[in-house]
């Protein structure tokens, strides 16, 4: 079975899955209360569950290309406030804080610039230097919780930007950057299962030695998805920022977890962009369904709603236990000569 | 990490550490303040006087203890990333239990004792099985542990949260938090004058530190997790149920975070508040296990500087106007550095300090 039908497979298995959860979320809350369903699944709320799932289908796309390739980048959600801070302080620096949508472009494009800056350290403590990929990952996370909210104290005399600018919208009120994301994802899905390059990195996650044999560099394979993981990390924070117009640094940042969702996206989805994206997507709607209840007047506590998305991860992966990792993740590859 | 001997972890640590509040004070400088202030507030802030010192030892007897949680989980090869979460669970269990038994028991400093012991074995219990599941996750359903204890974290913090600001909030206040516990439980202040810091707590501290290390090195358990952790195959070899023994490390793991989360909870705050701003112990934990070559005495020493860090950062944050963040990120730098042994060794080797036995 190749790893297309692998994936093919699991997606059967996993869209039975989402649609049993659903169903089931359907019928306790049509039972429980006589709100009409048309009122709670409206398009205003596919529109904002897309946008809210952008960033962590960004983050996820980078993230399993890195670990295809046999690089565990745990510090996605670290690369995520970087990306978001570094959006709003470039923003902050060449607009202000009523910038146009020049700047709010140019801004989202140095943040990804930045953030593949700093991903490039990372890539050479992880590969050439062999650092443990799970606790260097940690760090970048911590030193992204103390430094950005560290250096947005300097700039603005406080944790969080004042209100920025965000990104404008398409004709049909969809914002721009969902659609990059959608062309993003299906380009790398392309790169992935259908092009030489794709095979490569697959073969350096795999088996790095055959690779090797077959005169591919290894470790160049591998500094560039993880340099890529990064720069999308980067990207996701900065969409964040340029949907929500302003960097919040108190408690976890604005970020607030996303990145680790986006690790578990991947994950769910089979290192599929694909299925990363719409694992993506059942997150940010069970994200909203919570602004969606409040609207309608259904009286369920945000804290539980939120939880959701992690007690779902929670009963896929033990439900479905065994994703397969890449055999080669976390091993350090040496070439021989 | 774990092939490096005694002396070269030691000099790894303290290359990180000084390596990390080197780059810290470069970065107080480019920010514009001065780094000589600030190296000497650090310094008055976590030990120059006796209210630092209390308060540094306050802080260093939660990061011992959740050091120890996560060493006992490294040294077996489990990633428990979930201290946080335990210590949560653990915290509110001792609160919660306390106070719904309180009105059964006397009011004196009997009683009192009594409902400390219930707190605190119901915070172990709480902890242990809190961490049991992801362990039971990882051996029966192949669940990556890394990823179920975030997730946990991120539900303790979100769950007890929940259930502080609803069920068991206290309607008289106006932070989110449940009630004061009740006068008589609370540990002495003997030795130090400080209201949130006890003896007891140290010794405690001190104590499950012996005990564990005791575990680990004289005991056929502690020689089974160690030797699944370093040997895998040698050990399933020689008869350890690999599958058993990752729950059982797991449990004992999250026990050691209940136990912090109780002194947390009983000896520092009196109440439980808000989970999602108590402070990042947990987290913080896995670098001081790490900076400690998850040895669990050298967890003491690591603690302590990871108190002062905290310690030091409480000062820095009234009597100075650097940005208190700073020190998360200086925390987050000595992790980087941590990661990378092959970096001190590569300088070692170019410095001639040693190295040489590779």
């Amino acid at each position: 079975m190749s790893v297309v039908d692998y994936a093919n497979h699991r997606r059967v298995r996993l869209g039975a899955v989402v649609l049993a959860a659903t169903l089931i979320a359907l019928a306790v809350v049509g039972t429980q209360t006589d709100v009409a369903l048309e009122r709670l699944f409206t398009l205003g709320f596919l529109t904002r569950s897309l946008e809210m799932a952008t960033p962590i289908t960004l983050a996820a796309v980078g993230g399993l290309y890195a670990e295809k390739s046999g690089v565990f980048n745990i510090g996605l959600e670290g690369f995520m406030i970087f990306g978001a801070f570094t959006a709003a302080a470039s923003m902050y620096a060449i607009g202000g804080t009523a910038s146009t949508q020049v700047h709010v472009w140019s801004a989202i494009g140095i943040s990804v610039l930045i953030t593949a800056v700093m991903t490039t350290v990372f890539a050479v403590l992880v590969i050439r230097y062999k650092a443990d990929q799970i606790v260097a990952g940690l760090a970048v996370w911590f030193i992204g919780l103390g430094f950005a909210p560290f250096t947005a104290s300097i700039i603005w005399g406080s944790q969080s930007s004042p209100g920025l600018s965000s990104v404008g919208t398409l004709p049909f009120g969809q914002s721009p950057l969902v659609v990059l994301t959608v062309v993003i994802v299906v380009a790398a899905w392309y790169v992935l299962y259908r092009t030489r390059y794709g095979y490569w990195v697959q073969a350096a996650g795999e088996n790095p030695e055959a690779l090797d044999t077959a005169g591919v560099n290894v470790n160049r394979v591998r500094y560039a998805t993880v340099i890529f993981s990064g720069m999308m990390a980067g990207l996701g924070g900065a969409v964040l920022l340029a949907h929500e117009g302003n960097f919040v640094g108190t408690g976890d940042t604005m970020v607030e977890g996303r990145g680790w969702i986006a690790i578990v996206a991947y994950l769910f989805g089979n290192y599929n962009p694909i299925g990363a994206a719409a694992a993506a997507l059942l997150f940010g709607g069970l994200d909203m369904l919570n602004v969606q209840f409040q609207t309608v007047g259904i009286e369920v506590s945000a804290r539980l709603v939120n939880l959701l998305p992690y007690v779902a991860v929670i009963v896929v992966l033990s439900a479905w236990g065994k994703t397969r990792m890449p055999s080669s993740v976390g091993e350090p590859y040496e070439s021989e000569d | 990490m774990l092939d490096a001997t005694v002396l070269e972890r030691i000099g790894i640590a303290i290359g990180s550490t000084v390596s990390a509040l080197l780059i810290g004070l470069v970065i107080v400088a480019i920010s514009g303040y001065n780094p000589v202030t600030f190296a000497s507030q650090l310094l008055v802030g976590s030990f120059g006087s006796e209210r630092a010192v209390a308060r540094t030892l306050r802080y260093s007897v939660l990061f011992v203890l959740a050091g120890v949680a996560v060493a006992i989980a490294f040294r077996a090869g489990v990633f428990n990333i979930g201290v946080q979460g335990q210590f949560i669970v653990g915290g509110f269990a001792t609160v919660v239990s306390i106070i719904m038994l309180a009105p059964f028991l006397p009011n004196g400093t009997g009683g009192g004792v009594a409902l400390m012991l219930i707190g605190t074995v119901a915070a172990i219990v709480a902890g242990g099985l809190y961490a049991a599941l992801p362990g039971v996750l990882k051996a029966y359903g192949g669940a990556n542990e890394i990823i179920t204890t975030i997730m946990l974290n991120f539900i303790a913090i979100g769950f007890v949260g929940w259930l502080v600001a609803g069920r068991f909030g206290d309607p008289q206040a106006t932070a989110t938090r449940t009630e004061h516990l009740p006068d008589n439980v609370g540990f002495p202040s003997v030795v130090f004058d400080d209201p949130n810091l006890s003896i007891v707590g140290i010794l405690l501290t001190l104590a499950v530190v012996a005990l564990i290390a005791t575990v680990m090195t004289r005991t056929s358990f502690g020689y089974d997790m160690v030797t699944s952790g370093t040997q895998e195959a040698a050990a399933t070899y020689s008869g350890v149920d690999a599958k058993r023994m990752i729950v059982s490390t797991m449990t004992l793991s999250g026990m050691v975070s209940g136990l912090a989360g109780a002194i947390f909870a009983i000896m520092i705050q009196g109440y439980f508040t808000d989970p999602s701003g108590i402070g990042n112990y947990g987290f913080d934990a896995i670098a001081v296990s790490l900076l400690a070559a998850n040895n669990p005495i050298g967890v003491v020493p690591a603690g302590l500087l990871f108190g002062g860090l905290e310690s030091a950062g409480s000062h820095i944050q009234i009597s100075s106007d650097v940005p208190v963040q700073l020190i998360d990120g200086i925390v987050g730098l000595v992790v980087l550095f941590v990661a990378v042994p092959e970096l001190f060794r590569m300088i070692a080797r170019r410095t001639g300090l040693g190295g040489e036995n590779e």
